[in-house]
C-alpha cells in the first residue's frame, strides 16, 4: 500500500508541475517523469509483484528492479516518439512527404494497416505471441503434460547467477565505467601520439571488461544454482571462433578468388557450396573426418604417417577447435558469396591511383578494399552472429553432444538439451530469454559501434 | 474515382471476413456434395459392375467407411519401421474394416511429445511407442482436463481371449518384461521391443591372447584385457560400452542396489534418488580403473551406440557390451568368430539380476469401443507368436511372449543362432527383486542425461568418482524433487 501510495504521489508530482508551467521544455519533463514512474510502477503489476514475496532474495529485488527501469525507458521512448510525432505534423513539408511516401493523402490512415495486414496476423500468431508467452513460460517450473505449474518468479534466472546481489550490480557498473572512462581517455588524446595509443588500448580493454563482468556475473554452479558460466564461456568462445573464422577466411578466399584466373567462375561457384549445406551435414562430414575409430583423416594419419591422432571430443581445445572449424566452414561460403559481390563495387579508378602514387598491394588492400567493403563487413557481422549464435545446435550434436563434458554446450545447445529433451520448458523459456536479450544487445552494441565507420558511399 | 477505390477496398474486406466466417459451413457444404458425386459414381459404378456378376460380390463387400487407428512409432530405420509397416499392412489386409496408419518419429520423447499435444489438439493417435524409463512419465500424463492420457491395457482387455479373432497373447509375455511394466498391479502397456545388455566378444582376439572363455566378472575382463593389450598386434583398446546411464542401472541390479527410494518406485512414489550408493561407487570406480588403465576405450560422445559398435566391428577393441537388440546384426556383420555372453558381473558381490529395457506400446484413452477394440486386436497380432518370434530373429530383441520362445525352440532357431538365447537366458537367471526390475521414477530421462554427463567428467577429465557423483546426486535430487512438486499426489 505503502508503494501505491509512494507512485501515485510520485506521478501527481510531476503533472502538477506540468500543469501549473507554461514553459515547454519544463512540460516535457513533467510528463515525462511521470511517464517513467507509471511505466517504472506498471512492470511489477505485469510481472505479478511476486519478487518482493516472502522467501525471494536481494538478487530477486535486483532483477525486479532493473526490470523497473527498463518499463521506465520504454515508457519514455514511446513518449519521446509521440512528441516526434506530434512535432512532425506541424512541419508541414515532414508530413508532406509522409504522406507521399506512405500514399495516405489519397486513401485513410487505415489503408496501409489494412495491406500490411496478411503480414501482421502471421507475425503476430507466430511471431509475437509465441515470444510473450516464452517470457511468461520462464518464470514457471512446468513440463509438457503436468497436472500443473508452479510460479517460480526470477528462480528460473537467478539460479543462472551468482547469489551476491552487490556483485550483481558492482560488476557491470565497473565495466560500463571502463568503457565511459576510456572513451572519455580517447577523446582527451591527440591523434598519432602515445596517450592516444594508450588510449586505444584501454578501449579494447573496457570491451573486454564487459565480457568479463558477465563472466562473473553467471554462477559457477553449487549450491543448487546452475552452472552456467561455462556455458556462456564456451558460447563466447565458439561464437567469437566462428565469426572470425568464417569472416576473415570468407575475404581472404574471395580476395584471392577474385583475381582473373583460368576457369574463375566454375571455380567460384565451388567455393560458395558449403553454403547449400544445412548444419546438421556439415556436422556429420566433420564427424566422418575427425572420428577417432571411423574418421578418413585419422585412418589417413595412422596408416600413413602413424601418427595416433588424439580423439577430438576428449580435449576441450580440439572439440571447440573442431566445432568452429566445422561451423566456420559451412558459413565460409555465404560470406565469400557477399565479399565477391562487394569487391566488384570497389572502385578501380581508386586502385589505379594508389598503385600510381605507389602504394603496396597490402597498403591498398587496407586503405582502399577494406573501407570500401565496410557495408558488407557490417552486415555479414550481424548475420554471421546470429548464425553463431542460432544454428549451431545440429553440428554441435553431431560431433561432441556438448563433450568433453560440456566444453562444447554454447546457449543454444544448452536450451534445446534442457527445454526439449529433458522437457523443462521453465529454464528452457528462461534461457531463450537470456540468448535473446544476449542477440539484442549484441546488435545493439553493434549499430552503435560499427555503424558510425561504415561507408555507403554517396553523400 | 477515389469514392470507387475506397469501396472496392471495403467490398474485398467483407468478402474476405465473410468467407473466413464462413469457411467451416462451406467446408461442409462442399464435404456433402463430393459425398453425393462419390455416391452417384459409386452407384454408377455398381451398375457396371452388376453387369459383370462376378465382381459384383467384391464391389459390395467393401466396406464403406474404415476406421483409422494411428500408431505412432519411434523407429526410423528401414528393418525396424519396416516390421511395423509389414505387419500393419497384414493385419489391415486381415481385417478390412480397418486401417492401421504407421507414422515414424525420430526419437521416444518425439513420439510422447507429439502425443501429449496431439491430446490436447483434439486428434490423438490410437497406439504409440514409448520406452520403459518414462514409464514413470507416461502414467503420469494428463490432459487438459486432468485425465490420465493412457489406458491400461489389461484393463481394456478385461478377460478376453480373442479380440476380433486375434487370441489375446498378453498373458504369455515373459516374466522379466511382465514384471517391470507392471505398476500398482496392473500391466499397462504392451510391450514390444525387448532387450537385456549382454557382451559381444571377438573370440579370435581373446584366444589369440589365451582366453578361452568369455569373461564373467569384472575380475575375468581385467585378466582378458592385461592378456589382450599384451599382445604384439595389440588392439588400441580392449573393451567398450556406450556411456549410457542403462549400463549403469544394470550393474546396480546385478549388485542388488536400488536407484530409488519406494523399492525403486515399485511399492510408490520414487521421491528421492541414490546416487552415492556403494553399488554406484563400487561399479563407477572399476569403469575408471578400466579407463585409466587404456582398457576402457571412450568414444568420447554419451550414449553413442554407433561409435562403440563401430569399434567393435573394426576389431579396434576385443569386446564390447551393448543391447542385445543388435544380436542379429553382429553376427550378420562380423568378420570374426562373435559369441555372446552374459554382462560381466562383480565377483564379489551376490548376482541378482539384470534388467530389461526397450520399449512397449500404449494405448491412448478415449477411443470408441469398436476403435479401442482394433487397436487391442492390433496389438495381439502384432505380438503373436509367429511375429514375436520373426522380430527376434530380425533384431535380437528378445522373443517376448513364451509362446514366440517355443515356436522358435521348435523351429531350431537357438541351435542355428546360440547368440541369440543369451539375452533370454540372462534374463531368467534373475532374481525378482525389486532391484533387478529397474527404477521407475519421475524425470528418469534428465536424470540419465545427470549420469551420464558426471561419468563422462569423471573418464575424460579425471575427477575423483565421489566428489563428481555427490554434485550429480544434488542434481538428480533437485530434478526428481521438482518432478514430484508437480505430478505428485
Amino acid at each position: 500500500m505503502l508503494i501505491l501510495g509512494l507512485v501515485v504521489a510520485a506521478v501527481l508530482g510531476p503533472l502538477y508541475v506540468w500543469w501549473q508551467n507554461d514553459n515547454p521544455t519544463v512540460k516535457r519533463y513533467g510528463i515525462g517523469s511521470a511517464v517513467a514512474v507509471i511505466g517504472a510502477a506498471a512492470t511489477p503489476f505485469a510481472m505479478g509483484r511476486c519478487a518482493f514475496n516472502e522467501g525471494t532474495s536481494g538478487v530477486d529485488h535486483l532483477l525486479a528492479y532493473s526490470l523497473m527501469a527498463g518499463g521506465a525507458w520504454l515508457a519514455l521512448m514511446i513518449m519521446q516518439a509521440l512528441f516526434d510525432r506530434s512535432d512532425g505534423k506541424k512541419s508541414d513539408s515532414a508530413a508532406m512527404t509522409g504522406e507521399i511516401r506512405t500514399g495516405g493523402f489519397r486513401l485513410g490512415w487505415w489503408v496501409p494497416w489494412m495491406l500490411l495486414s496478411p503480414t501482421l496476423i502471421i507475425l503476430i500468431w507466430f511471431l509475437y505471441l509465441p515470444a510473450v508467452q516464452t517470457f511468461t513460460l520462464s518464470t514457471k517450473l512446468t513440463k509438457l503434460g503436468a497436472p500443473k505449474s508452479v510460479d517460480v518468479c526470477f528462480g528460473n534466472f537467478t539460479e543462472l547467477l551468482i547469489t551476491d546481489p552487490w556483485k550483481l550490480v558492482a560488476y557491470p557498473l565497473l565495466a560500463i565505467a571502463a568503457v565511459y572512462g576510456a572513451r572519455f581517455w580517447l577523446g582527451r588524446s591527440e591523434r598519432g601520439t602515445w596517450n592516444r595509443k594508450g588510449a586505444e588500448v584501454a578501449s579494447m580493454f573496457a570491451m573486454l571488461s564487459i565480457f568479463v563482468a558477465m563472466y562473473a556475473m553467471f554462477s559457477p554452479g553449487g549450491g543448487g544454482q546452475v552452472a552456467y558460466r561455462p556455458v556462456y564461456l564456451n558460447t563466447v568462445i565458439i561464437t567469437v571462433g566462428i565469426v572470425a573464422f568464417g569472416m576473415i577466411g570468407g575475404l581472404a578466399v574471395a580476395y584471392l578468388a577474385f583475381r582473373k584466373i583460368r576457369g574463375g567462375s566454375l571455380y567460384r561457384t565451388f567455393l560458395i557450396w558449403p553454403y547449400a549445406i544445412s548444419p546438421a551435414v556439415a556436422g556429420v562430414l566433420f564427424f566422418m573426418i575427425f572420428d577417432p575409430t571411423a574418421g578418413i583423416f585419422t585412418h589417413t594419419m595412422d596408416v600413413v604417417f602413424g601418427i595416433d591422432v588424439p580423439n577430438y571430443r576428449e580435449s576441450a581445445v580440439l572439440a571447440q577447435s573442431s566445432i568452429i572449424l566445422a561451423s566456420g566452414w559451412k558459413i565460409l561460403g555465404y560470406n565469400i558469396l557477399f565479399y565477391l559481390a562487394g569487391l566488384q563495387t570497389v572502385s578501380t579508378d581508386q586502385i589505379e591511383a594508389a598503385v600510381i602514387d605507389g602504394a603496396s598491394s597490402w597498403q591498398r588492400f587496407v586503405k582502399i578494399v577494406l573501407p570500401a567493403l565496410s557495408p558488407i563487413t557490417f552486415f555479414l557481422l550481424v548475420t554471421n552472429l546470429t548464425y553463431a549464435f542460432f544454428e549451431v545446435y545440429a553440428t554441435i550434436d553431431f560431433m561432441t553432444k556438448g563433450a568433453p563434458a560440456g566444453k562444447t554446450s554454447v546457449a543454444i545447445y544448452e536450451i534445446i538439451r534442457i527445454g526439449v529433451n529433458n522437457g523443462d520448458l521453465g529454464r528452457g523459456a528462461a534461457q531463450s530469454v537470456l540468448l535473446f536479450a544476449a542477440v539484442i544487445a549484441v546488435t545493439v552494441w553493434q549499430f552503435q559501434t560499427s555503424g558510425k565507420r561504415v561507408s555507403y558511399g554517396g553523400s | 474515382m477515389k469514392g470507387l477505390l475506397k469501396y472496392l477496398v471495403l467490398l474485398a474486406v467483407v468478402m474476405l471476413v465473410a468467407a473466413a466466417c464462413s469457411s467451416d459451413d462451406s467446408d461442409s457444404g462442399t464435404d456433402t456434395t463430393a459425398a453425393a458425386t462419390e455416391t452417384t459414381a459409386a452407384a454408377t459404378e455398381t451398375t457396371v459392375a452388376a453387369t459383370e456378376t462376378t465382381a459384383a460380390t467384391a464391389t459390395t463387400a467393401a466396406p464403406t467407411e474404415k476406421i483409422d487407428i494411428d500408431f505412432w512409432v519411434a523407429f526410423s530405420d528401414e528393418s525396424r519401421l519396416g516390421f511395423a509397416n509389414d505387419r500393419a499392412a497384414e493385419f489391415n489386409e486381415g481385417h478390412p474394416e480397418y486401417n492401421v496408419r504407421v507414422t515414424s518419429f525420430a526419437s521416444y520423447n518425439d513420439v510422447f511429445d507429439a502425443a501429449i499435444l496431439a491430446v490436447d489438439s483434439g486428434e490423438p493417435p490410437g497406439l504409440i511407442h514409448f520406452f520403459e524409463a518414462a514409464t514413470r512419465q507416461a502414467l503420469d500424463a494428463v490432459d487438459g482436463d486432468g485425465n490420465p492420457i493412457f489406458k491400461s491395457v489389461t484393463d481394456a482387455i478385461a478377460g478376453r481371449t480373442e479380440i476380433l479373432g486375434e487370441p489375446v497373447v498378453l498373458d504369455s509375455v515373459v516374466d522379466a518384461a511382465r514384471n517391470y511394466y507392471t505398476v500398482d498391479g496392473s500391466f499397462y502397456s504392451m510391450p514390444w521391443n525387448t532387450s537385456t545388455t549382454v557382451m559381444f566378444n571377438n573370440m579370435d582376439m581373446l584366444n589369440e591372447a589365451g582366453i578361452t572363455e568369455p569373461p564373467a566378472t569384472w575380475a575375468d575382463v581385467e585378466t582378458a584385457c592385461a592378456a589382450v593389450m599384451a599382445l604384439d598386434d595389440a588392439p588400441s583398446g580392449c573393451i567398450t560400452w556406450p556411456n549410457h546411464s542403462w549400463f549403469v542401472e544394470q550393474t546396480l541390479g546385478q549388485q542388488g542396489e536400488l536407484l530409488a527410494s519406494a523399492d525403486n518406485g515399485r511399492t510408490g512414489r520414487a521421491t528421492e534418488v541414490f546416487l552415492e550408493s556403494d553399488g554406484m561407487m563400487n561399479y563407477l570406480e572399476w569403469w575408471k580403473s578400466l579407463n585409466d588403465a587404456g582398457y576402457y576405450t571412450y568414444t568420447g560422445l554419451q550414449r553413442d551406440w554407433d561409435g562403440t559398435s563401430n569399434a567393435y566391428l573394426a576389431e579396434e577393441v576385443a569386446m564390447l557390451v551393448y543391447s542385445s537388440s543388435d544380436t542379429t546384426f553382429f553376427d550378420d556383420n562380423a568378420e570374426f568368430t562373435n559369441v555372446a555372453s552374459f554382462m560381466p558381473y562383480d565377483g564379489d558381490v551376490d548376482y541378482v539380476g539384470n534388467l530389461i529395457g526397450g520399449a512397449t506400446i500404449w494405448m491412448l484413452d478415449g477411443m470408441e469401443t469398436t476403435t479401442e477394440d482394433g487397436a487391442l486386436a492390433f496389438l495381439n497380432f502384432f505380438s503373436n507368436p509367429a511375429n514375436a518370434a520373426a522380430w527376434h530373429q530380425l533384431t535380437g530383441y528378445i522373443p517376448i511372449t513364451q509362446d514366440a520362445v517355443d515356436l522358435l525352440e521348435s523351429e531350431g532357431w537357438y541351435d542355428e543362432s546360440p547368440n541369440s538365447k543369451v539375452a533370454s537366458d540372462q534374463l531368467a537367471a534373475a532374481k525378482n527383486t525389486p532391484a533387478s526390475l529397474g527404477a521407475l521414477l519421475g524425470n528418469f530421462v534428465g536424470i540419465r542425461d545427470v549420469i551420464t554427463l558426471a561419468i563422462e567428467d569423471i573418464l575424460v577429465n579425471d575427477l575423483d568418482v565421489a566428489t563428481r557423483m555427490a554434485d550429480a546426486q544434488a542434481e538428480a535430487q533437485k530434478s526428481l524433487s521438482e518432478y514430484e512438486l508437480l505430478f505428485g499426489g
